[in-house]
C-alpha cells in the first residue's frame, strides 16, 4: 500500500508539472483540446447543423452562444490521475499499457458528453450550467475514474482467477 | 457487486448530499475559511491584511492598493484591492464525500465523516489559498512576484492546478479508500487486488 501511494504520488506530480510545461501545452495539450472540440462539433452536428468548431471554443452560429475548453475542461488532469493509478499498480507492461489507452479513451468519452452538455445547458439556463460546469461534471469525471479503474482491477484478477487466495 | 452498488449508490445519493450542502450555505465552508486566515496570517502577512466570510464568499483584502492605474503598496495607494473568492469551488468535495462514505454504509459512518471532514476543511484551506495567489498574480502581477516568500508564477499555476482543479475531487476518495478499511466493500476490493497483483 506505501509503495502504491508512494509511486501514485510521485507520477502523479510528475505528470501535472509536466503538463503545465509551455512546450508541453503548446505541442500536445492545446491540440488535443482543439481535437476535442473537433470531435464534439462532429458528434453533435448531425442533430444540429448550426455548430461550428473555432479552435477550441463550440459556437453556435445562430446564437452566438460559445463555450471554451480551459484547462480542467479537457480531462486531461482525470487522465493523469488514472494514469497513476494504473502505473502505480503492480501488473505487466503490456496490461498497463492496455489500461491506460482504454481508460483514456473511455474518460475523454465522457469527458465530450460533459463538453456537450455544457454546451446545450449553457443556452438553456447559466445558473444550471455553472453548477453542472463547477461542481456536479468534476465529481462525475472523477467518479468515471474510479469506475475504471475498479474494471481495471477486476479484468486483472479475472485473467488469473488461479491466484486467488483460498 | 459491491463496487457496482457502491457507484449506483453514489449516484442516488449526490442529488441529497450536494441539496443539503447547497441548503446549508456558508455553514461547510466556514472552518476552510478560519483556517486559510490563519495560513495566510501566519504566512503572508505583508500580503493579505485580512480575511473574511461574506455568505459563499471569502473576502480578503490585500496589502496592495491602486494609484493611477498601477499596482502599488496599499499603504501608498491609500486603499486596498480587495479579493472576492466563491467557496463553492473546493467546498463541494464535502458533498462528493458525504455520498461517498454515505453509499458504503460503514459501521461509525458518522464519526468518519467527521474525520473526513477535518481533513477535507484543510485540503480546502490549501485550495482557497491557492485560488487567492492566483487572483493575486492575475491582479497584482509583477509586485505581488517579487514580495517576500512568493513562489515563482509556474509553481502558483502548478499548485492551483493541483488544489483547486484536483483536490476537491480527488481528496475525498482517497479519504473514502481509507476509511473503507474492514468494511466488506474493501475485503471484495482487496481480493481484486490481490488476484491482480498475484500475476506480477
Amino acid at each position: 500500500m506505501a509503495k502504491f501511494l508512494l509511486i501514485f504520488c510521485s507520477v502523479l506530480g510528475s505528470l501535472f508539472a509536466i503538463e503545465m510545461l509551455n512546450p508541453v501545452q503548446q505541442a500536445v495539450i492545446q491540440p488535443f483540446t482543439v481535437l476535442l472540440a473537433n470531435i464534439s462539433t462532429a458528434v453533435i452536428v448531425p442533430f444540429d447543423d448550426t455548430v461550428i468548431a473555432q479552435g477550441r471554443i463550440l459556437r453556435d452560429a445562430t446564437t452566438g452562444f460559445a463555450v471554451s475548453i480551459e484547462a480542467g475542461c479537457n480531462g486531461v488532469e482525470a487522465a493523469i490521475v488514472l494514469i497513476a493509478g494504473i502505473v502505480a499498480f503492480p501488473a505487466s507492461v503490456q496490461h498497463k499499457v492496455i489500461a491506460i489507452l482504454a481508460g483514456f479513451v473511455f474518460v475523454q468519452a465522457l469527458n465530450i458528453v460533459r463538453i456537450i452538455s455544457l454546451f446545450y445547458l449553457g443556452q438553456w439556463n447559466y445558473t444550471v450550467f455553472e453548477w453542472f460546469h463547477l461542481y456536479l461534471w468534476p465529481v462525475l469525471i472523477m467518479l468515471d475514474v474510479l469506475v475504471v479503474f475498479a474494471i481495471y482491477l477486476q479484468w486483472l484478477g479475472k485473467r488469473h482467477p488461479e491466484a486467488q487466495p483460498t | 457487486m459491491l463496487m457496482r452498488r457502491q457507484f449506483v449508490l453514489t449516484l442516488i445519493l449526490m442529488p441529497i448530499t450536494f441539496g443539503i450542502w447547497y441548503a446549508a450555505g456558508a455553514l461547510f465552508s466556514a472552518p476552510a475559511v478560519w483556517l486559510c486566515d490563519a495560513l495566510l496570517q501566519a504566512v503572508y502577512p505583508h500580503l493579505i491584511d485580512s480575511v473574511w466570510l461574506q455568505g459563499m464568499k471569502m473576502g480578503a483584502l490585500t496589502q496592495f492598493g491602486m494609484l493611477e492605474e498601477e499596482v502599488v503598496a496599499a499603504s501608498a495607494a491609500g486603499n486596498q484591492i480587495e479579493l472576492d473568492i466563491n467557496t463553492r469551488l473546493v467546498s463541494y468535495s464535502i458533498a462528493f464525500y458525504a455520498a461517498l462514505l454515505m453509499a458504503s454504509n460503514l459501521q461509525n459512518g458518522f464519526y468518519k465523516f467527521c474525520i473526513g471532514l477535518f481533513c477535507l476543511w484543510l485540503v480546502m484551506a490549501f485550495g482557497l489559498a491557492s485560488i487567492a495567489a492566483k487572483d493575486l498574480l492575475v491582479m497584482v502581477g509583477a509586485p505581488f512576484l517579487s514580495a517576500p516568500r512568493v513562489p515563482p508564477a509556474d509553481l502558483l499555476a502548478l499548485t492551483y492546478q493541483f488544489n483547486v482543479l484536483l483536490m476537491p475531487t480527488l481528496a475525498p476518495v482517497c479519504l473514502w479508500v481509507w476509511q473503507l478499511r474492514g468494511s466488506p466493500l474493501w475485503e471484495a476490493l482487496a481480493s481484486d487486488i490481490r488476484r491482480a497483483s498475484a500475476q506480477v
